[in-house]
């Protein structure tokens, strides 16, 4: 029951702060502000989601599971931004 | 040798996890923990000593971080007035391509910061809100990677 309110609580958060990176991504008025926006809420949205649903896990090879889709996403996440940032920087420049 | 270790237990460890540890396939992930080793050489040789401690111990500060970095820009999103005020700034430093890279992946997911890659040894920082006083946190993050490869630098903790 009590893992139950935790995964509602947790994952509904996350969702929020996935709400925020896509809100972010629409308002914020540059590529390079939009890539804050998306890296970072999302990041921290699919942690919550992730711990939410860690409640639910039966056993500790489920919890481990979630513990490494998270963190490749964060590695995956810290890149893509740096790589994205940098070829859009290049562009601006071209542009220039 | 250290870092064939190191790494061998990495990719065994993911694989164990990818696959539930079932022992069917526990001769694939030899031989693929095995080829991951090689091939991470290859792409990222071992040159600096890796402190894996100092990665526990950076750890905490890490998850503290990005969670304020995502609170903060979500707030910024959702705020009428989108309270923004974004600039670049450029920070010297003199970490290895690898670490560089590390320590660029983990600004892009603190408070207001973003990598855009480096030139002539600064590295391109994009700030959110040059008001906020977001780029105090990159020369403390800085010597905490060069720390976690075994550089002690003037600042470091």
């Amino acid at each position: 029951m009590m893992a139950d309110v935790a995964t509602y609580v947790l994952t509904a958060l996350g969702l929020v702060f996935f709400v925020a990176g896509t809100v972010g991504l629409l308002r914020f008025p540059d590529t390079f502000s939009r890539l804050h926006a998306l890296t970072k809420a999302d990041n921290l949205g699919l942690g919550f989601i992730a711990l939410g649903v860690a409640f639910q896990a039966d056993t500790w090879a489920q919890l481990a599971m979630l513990a490494l889709i998270w963190a490749l996403a964060l590695l995956a996440a810290g890149t893509v931004a740096q790589l994205v940032a940098r070829a859009a920087l290049a562009q601006v420049q071209v542009d220039e | 040798m250290k870092a064939v270790i190191h790494r061998a237990l990495l990719f065994a460890a993911v694989w164990l996890v990818l696959t539930g540890a079932d022992p069917a396939g526990f001769a694939a992930g030899l031989a693929v923990s095995a080829a991951a080793v090689w091939l991470s050489l290859h792409l990222l040789p071992a040159r600096h000593p890796f402190k894996l401690w100092r990665m526990a111990l950076h750890f905490p500060r890490f998850v503290i971080g990005s969670v304020r970095g995502g609170v903060d820009v979500a707030l910024r999103a959702f705020s009428p007035g989108l309270r923004l005020n974004p600039g670049w700034i450029e920070v010297p430093s003199d970490l290895p391509d690898g670490a560089r890279a590390a320590l660029g992946g983990e600004l892009s997911l603190m408070p207001g910061t973003l990598v855009a890659g480096s030139a002539e040894g600064k590295l391109i920082v994009h700030l959110l809100d040059t008001d906020a006083g977001f780029d105090a946190a990159i020369p403390r993050e800085e010597a905490e990677i060069a720390a976690l490869i075994g550089r002690a630098r003037a600042g470091a903790p």
